[in-house]
């Protein structure tokens, strides 16, 4: 078997995140994203030999939502994939499509309206029918029984909570692709109502509407189009339990099995990484992934913040949350991060951890690692 | 930064539209008699043969081992209060049956979140009517005193409920946005069907978009369609379907609008239905019959009629 090809995230593009685009259609979004990515890349939509994209059929209000996109997606007559879980995976299916040499550039693209539907209502058609959703089991009850099964295994404070998001929302803040964004202070964050106790308002991220594409080439393609590839050097994705109440409490096994996989392609030790994007879909979620992805010990998340990878520059996903494609606006982020550092005040980043997560209480997740 | 999507402001509430979605949902074994048992308000779990691990509520499959084979059993309805929390539905708590390997998601009853801690005993409360659903179990309330119960064999077991009807209604408000705002407001306002010019200078693209699908370049100007066109496929449907506008038999087509490269779906009335396909075809000449109300939709046009083959583009 030959080595598989190298391949490079060679540009991005990404509309505003907005609490609503009411001016503007997912394709209207879409057709603008696909655009700014190929304008200036030095390729043409000719030169593309796939589009694959991630949104949800439930989220969109109809079914098979990609067919009615193609056009928008510059995907006619193209060899077209649609993932129905975060962009990430979408990115993973094109790296490896790449990869096994099956082709040399392709485009990424995850979008997201949730201001147009009922955020509660996507998230309870992915909870079992007979025993949990009619008993009001659904992501906000998940994500308050796992801060509470983080607090209880030792280690974390609930206090730690709202300066997790204080943080969060302070980088998002200065982050020109999040709009909406003020600053917050602890206080007004513990001074939130509970939306599932321990956690509060601000606490559980917030969904937002936008689009994100990414352009993917083999190493040949990507070192003709741009002196700064930024190489995918390490995947891994893994699942849970459907059943919440079967995981193991406190922890996000699935993320540790995920980024073992993905450290172990790479050859990287997690916490020689220069930088993180993680999505958490609490505060306490986001502190438990910086845990599985070996950024921090067990019950020691807050930690990592003040460790030597600097963590989610870009706010991450508790104050920005496009659901489907929040993970690929992570891998955005951090190549922005990696071809511009000095835009946020680092010298250099030789090294990304990218994380994506999906499902009632993140029973997914999809793990990148990327190199310069 | 990018140019903004929205960059023509439409003043125009969102579309709002609910899909109301119908099923009949099939539970299997285990889910299937534990609600099949409620109403002789015995809980149902299930031992996996292989890993002897107890799942409460009853499982088709072992969560740890993924073993299949699975014992139903008879559970204690008492256990101990392992996790909770508190959102809009009330107390959310997990429950670990005595006896089980695994935790129950169930609601609290008639207690302060702030005074329920982990460890607690707790007892179901059962309904007062049953529904063959897990709601047969209102919830589980404290009891400090509950006895602590076992598993045992399940003797003469009712038959699994086979199916259950269910539905489940999601709700949208979608956005126009600057192209489908322009085509609908001006349907509603002008009776006007308004396209955009194709990139390639060549015909008129509707619905109208800002992204030529094929040659993905700007598309151009706005250009007005008459009402008239030419039928390029059509089907008299005879079929009756969830979610038909009108009693068949009535024929749906694609209708080439007059200058424009893309086709439009609407229906043909205004003929003996019962020489639908002879009336009809491929090639026949069509105007729209508009409605009164002006509601800017598609539905503004009633249908499409035909008209001679030698009526021109009808302005």
């Amino acid at each position: 078997m030959n080595n598989p090809n190298r391949v490079a995230v060679v540009a991005c593009a990404q509309t505003e995140l907005r609490p609503a685009w009411s001016g503007a259609q997912h394709v209207d979004l879409i057709s603008a994203t696909v655009s700014a990515l190929l304008k200036g890349s030095g390729v043409a939509l000719a030169d593309v030999d796939f589009v694959i994209d991630s949104g949800s059929d439930v989220l969109d209000g109809r079914s098979i939502s990609n067919c009615g996109f193609l056009g928008a997606m510059g995907a006619h007559h193209k060899e077209e994939s649609r993932v129905e879980e975060d962009g990430l995976w979408a990115a993973s299916y094109g790296v490896n499509k790449i990869a096994a040499g099956a082709a040399e550039l392709g485009v990424i693209i995850a979008y997201s309206k949730p201001s147009e539907s009922d955020v509660s209502l996507f998230y309870a058609s992915q909870v079992e029918p007979f025993y949990q959703r009619p008993v009001g089991f659904d992501h906000v009850a998940a994500c308050g029984l796992q801060a509470q099964q983080y607090l209880v295994r030792g280690g974390a404070r609930a206090a730690d909570f709202a300066r997790v998001v204080a943080r969060s929302w302070r980088q998002a803040a200065r982050n020109p692709h999040v709009a909406g964004t003020q600053t917050l202070t602890e206080d007004e964050i513990d001074a939130g109502a509970y939306v599932a106790a321990p956690l509060r308002r601000h606490m559980i991220s917030r969904p937002l509407d936008g689009c994100v594409a990414v352009l993917l080439a083999g190493a040949a393609v990507a070192r003709r189009m741009t002196a700064q590839p930024v190489w995918v050097t390490g995947m891994g994705a893994a699942m849970d339990s459907h059943a919440f109440a079967v995981r193991a409490p406190g922890r996000v096994e699935a993320c540790e099995v995920a980024a073992k996989a993905a450290y172990a392609r790479a050859g990287l030790d997690p916490r020689s990484a220069a930088i993180a994007e993680v999505s958490g879909a609490s505060a306490a979620g986001e502190m438990m992934v910086l845990e599985a992805l070996g950024l921090a010990a067990p019950g020691q998340g807050f930690a990592a913040y003040a460790g030597a990878t600097a963590i989610n520059l870009s706010g991450g996903a508790l104050p920005a949350d496009p659901i489907m494609a929040t993970g690929l606006v992570r891998l955005a982020e951090a190549w922005r991060q990696m071809t511009q550092p000095a835009d946020y005040g680092l010298a250099g980043v030789n090294s990304a951890i990218v994380h994506a997560t999906g499902g009632v209480g993140m029973q997914s997740h999809c793990v990148f690692t990327l190199e310069v | 930064m990018m140019q903004a999507p929205d960059s023509y402001l439409i003043e125009r509430p969102p579309l709002k539209t609910t899909l109301a979605m119908a099923y009949t949902l099939t539970p299997g074994r285990a889910a299937g008699t534990f609600l099949a048992e409620t109403i002789n308000r015995r809980m149902v779990g299930s031992r996996c043969r292989s890993s002897g691990l107890v799942c409460v509520p009853a499982q088709d499959f072992c969560p740890r081992s993924g073993g299949a084979d699975m014992e139903l059993v008879a559970a204690p309805d008492t256990g101990t209060l392992t996790g909770f929390t508190a959102t809009e539905a009330g107390i959310i708590a997990t429950i670990r049956i005595d006896g089980a390997d695994f935790d129950f998601v169930h609601r609290i009853l008639g207690a302060d979140v702030g005074a329920l801690s982990i460890g607690q005993r707790v007892q179901a409360v059962w309904a007062e009517t049953m529904t063959q659903s897990i709601l047969d179990i209102s919830g589980f309330q404290v009891v400090a005193t509950a006895p602590l119960g076992r598993i045992a064999p399940l003797n003469e077991p009712a038959p699994a409920l086979p199916s259950k009807p269910y539905a489940l209604d999601l709700h949208y408000e979608h956005a126009f946005g600057p192209f489908y705002g322009r085509l609908f407001d001006e349907i509603g306002s002008s009776r006007r069907i308004m396209g955009v010019r194709s990139s390639s200078g060549e015909g008129v693209l509707i619905p109208p978009r800002e992204f030529d699908d094929i040659s993905f370049t700007r598309t151009g100007t706005w250009v007005a369609l008459p009402d008239t066109g030419t039928v390029s496929a059509m089907s008299v449907i005879h079929l009756e379907f969830k979610g038909q506008k009108e009693p068949p038999p009535y024929i749906y087509a694609e209708i080439q609008l007059d200058g424009a490269v893309t086709r439009l779906i609407h229906s043909i009335k205004g003929i003996d239905m019962s020489r639908a396909a002879e009336l009809v075809r491929p090639g026949t000449r069509v105007r729209a019959v508009w409605t009164d109300s002006r509601t800017g939709s598609l539905s503004d046009i009633s249908h499409f009629e035909p008209i001679a083959a030698d009526d021109a583009a009808g302005r």
